[in-house]
């Protein structure tokens, strides 16, 4: 790696530290202040007192998770050739790459979710609803990321194309030793941000009945008859799983602008 | 299609139209409003505003809508199917506007603030006559974005039985057995936010400001 190691930097640590630690109360303070904005009976909270109530949250969690990881793995791919297409030059390829990306992204996710559900067993799959939340996410994850990685790839310098041209390389050889390592480097940040909006979108596979979080924080709350609370308790578990996310994704970006490398495609 | 079946996707786009309208006219006032105080002189404003901004933009809609609709009974506040749609859409959608407004209020060059006070305006009258009219020269594109996004949103209001086209389709699958019913809708939502999204491009090279060489 390139990376130039940085010099310690003892002031601005302890003053990050010391903000993290005032945002942290801040926070804290917040998460305690709306059940009693929203006058939450404390009795309320009792079913989550218990370490079954959080196995049975934390199998949601794995569910959501997990169905958005996969999703964003097999959109990958998809992706690329959505988005390579939409970059040709021949109408035979351009077309279809505008008409697919630019139709799934007109559509709502919950539209593509209960299409799918419906038509899986037509296409003798398992209709089953993680099955159906997965593949409308990964169609759908597609299209938005070829347009994130088509940007990408407009933004690299003409150059970087043309240089690749001359050293003799073939197009596939362009694109994956030239071009798609540094457009993908370019909008990793932006891409980890589309998976926060996947993970927030996994939650609609409850209304097919996908046990996810969403879905069994609601059959927790139609037992127990504590919508507010469990309510309140999913929220902060989504908050929490995207709020990390974010930071990764601020993280990336800071690193990427700090890394040397960066400077050769700019 | 039978008739009543396409009287029920009608009156199903009618709802969608109807909810997208009254939400994005109420997103847009809190979002300006939440944007506003995200860069407000005072500290503790700013932060609760940036909490807001987070914690909407980090929890599903779904999981708002159903703290709306099923929720808030609980505390005594009863809202009609229709009020726990818009409202949950509006203080959604408002976390994105108001993000859409800190960024389009600090692209604005400092000078401009700085001539505006020095010229006797107030802090108020600096935000309505000078800021937040550049502002929304600005944000025309990304709010135009966040209108699309916002009417495919409606759809997830009918899981909370808001009687909009996702709703209606339901229905009609339930009666008919027919799924291509889906199809229909999803031709209901792009004749919607395709002509939105060219409508969004046309806006935006007509309001682009001329080049400008603010520092």
């Amino acid at each position: 790696m390139h990376q130039t190691v940085a010099a310690p930097q003892p002031m601005i640590t302890t003053r990050t530290s010391q903000n993290l630690v005032n945002n942290l109360v801040l926070v804290l303070v917040l998460i305690l202040a709306i059940p009693v904005l929203f006058r939450i009976p404390p009795d309320d909270f009792q079913p989550f007192l218990r370490l079954t109530t959080w196995r049975f949250l934390g199998m949601g969690v794995l569910a959501t998770v997990g169905a958005a990881l996969v999703s964003i793995l097999i959109s990958l791919p998809l992706a690329v050739g959505l988005g390579l297409m939409r970059l040709e030059r021949s109408l035979w390829l351009k077309v279809p790459g505008v008409v697919i990306i630019e139709g799934i992204r007109s559509l709502p996710v919950i539209l593509l979710i209960f299409y799918i559900f419906l038509r899986l067993e037509l296409l003798h799959l398992p209709a089953t609803p993680g099955l159906a939340v997965i593949l409308a996410l990964t169609l759908y994850t597609a299209a938005v990321n070829a347009e994130i990685l088509r940007a990408g790839i407009l933004s690299l310098e003409k150059g970087q194309m043309e240089a690749a041209q001359a050293l003799g390389l073939s197009y596939w050889q362009r694109m994956w030793l030239v071009i798609l390592p540094q457009a993908f480097r370019r909008t990793l940040p932006t891409l980890i941000a589309q998976f926060t909006t996947l993970l927030k979108d996994t939650s609609l596979g409850a209304i097919i009945g996908f046990l996810e979080l969403q879905r069994r924080g609601t059959i927790l709350f139609q037992q127990d008859k504590n919508v507010m609370a469990t309510l309140y308790i999913v929220a902060i578990i989504y908050f929490i799983l995207n709020y990390v996310l974010g930071r990764a994704s601020e993280w990336v970006e800071a690193q990427q602008s700090r890394s040397p490398a960066r400077a050769v495609g700019a | 299609m039978d008739e009543a079946s396409f009287g029920l996707m009608m009156s199903g786009l009618r709802t969608t139209l109807w909810l997208s309208v009254t939400s994005i006219v109420a997103s847009l006032i809190l979002g300006t409003f939440i944007g506003v105080l995200r860069v407000s002189p005072v500290l503790l404003l700013r932060k609760i505003a940036g909490y807001y901004v987070e914690f909407f933009r980090n929890v599903p809609l779904l999981t708002v809508l159903f703290f709306v609709f099923l929720g808030l009974p609980e505390t005594g506040i009863t809202l009609s199917i229709f009020n726990s749609g818009l409202v949950g859409l509006s203080i959604y959608t408002a976390a994105y506007v108001a993000e859409v407004v800190r960024a389009g209020l600090q692209s604005i060059s400092h000078g401009q603030t700085e001539a505006a006070r020095s010229l006797g305006l107030s802090y108020a009258q600096t935000l309505q006559y000078i800021l937040l009219p550049q502002t929304f020269r600005i944000t025309i594109p990304p709010l135009g974005n966040l209108l699309i996004a916002l009417v495919k949103n409606t759809s997830i209001a009918s899981a909370i039985v808001v009687p909009e086209v996702m709703y209606q389709a339901q229905v009609v699958e339930g009666r008919t057995f027919n799924s291509n019913i889906f199809l229909f809708a999803g031709l209901l939502y792009l004749v919607i936010t395709i002509p939105l999204g060219l409508l969004a491009n046309v806006t935006e090279q007509r309001l682009r400001l001329p080049e400008r060489s603010n520092a």
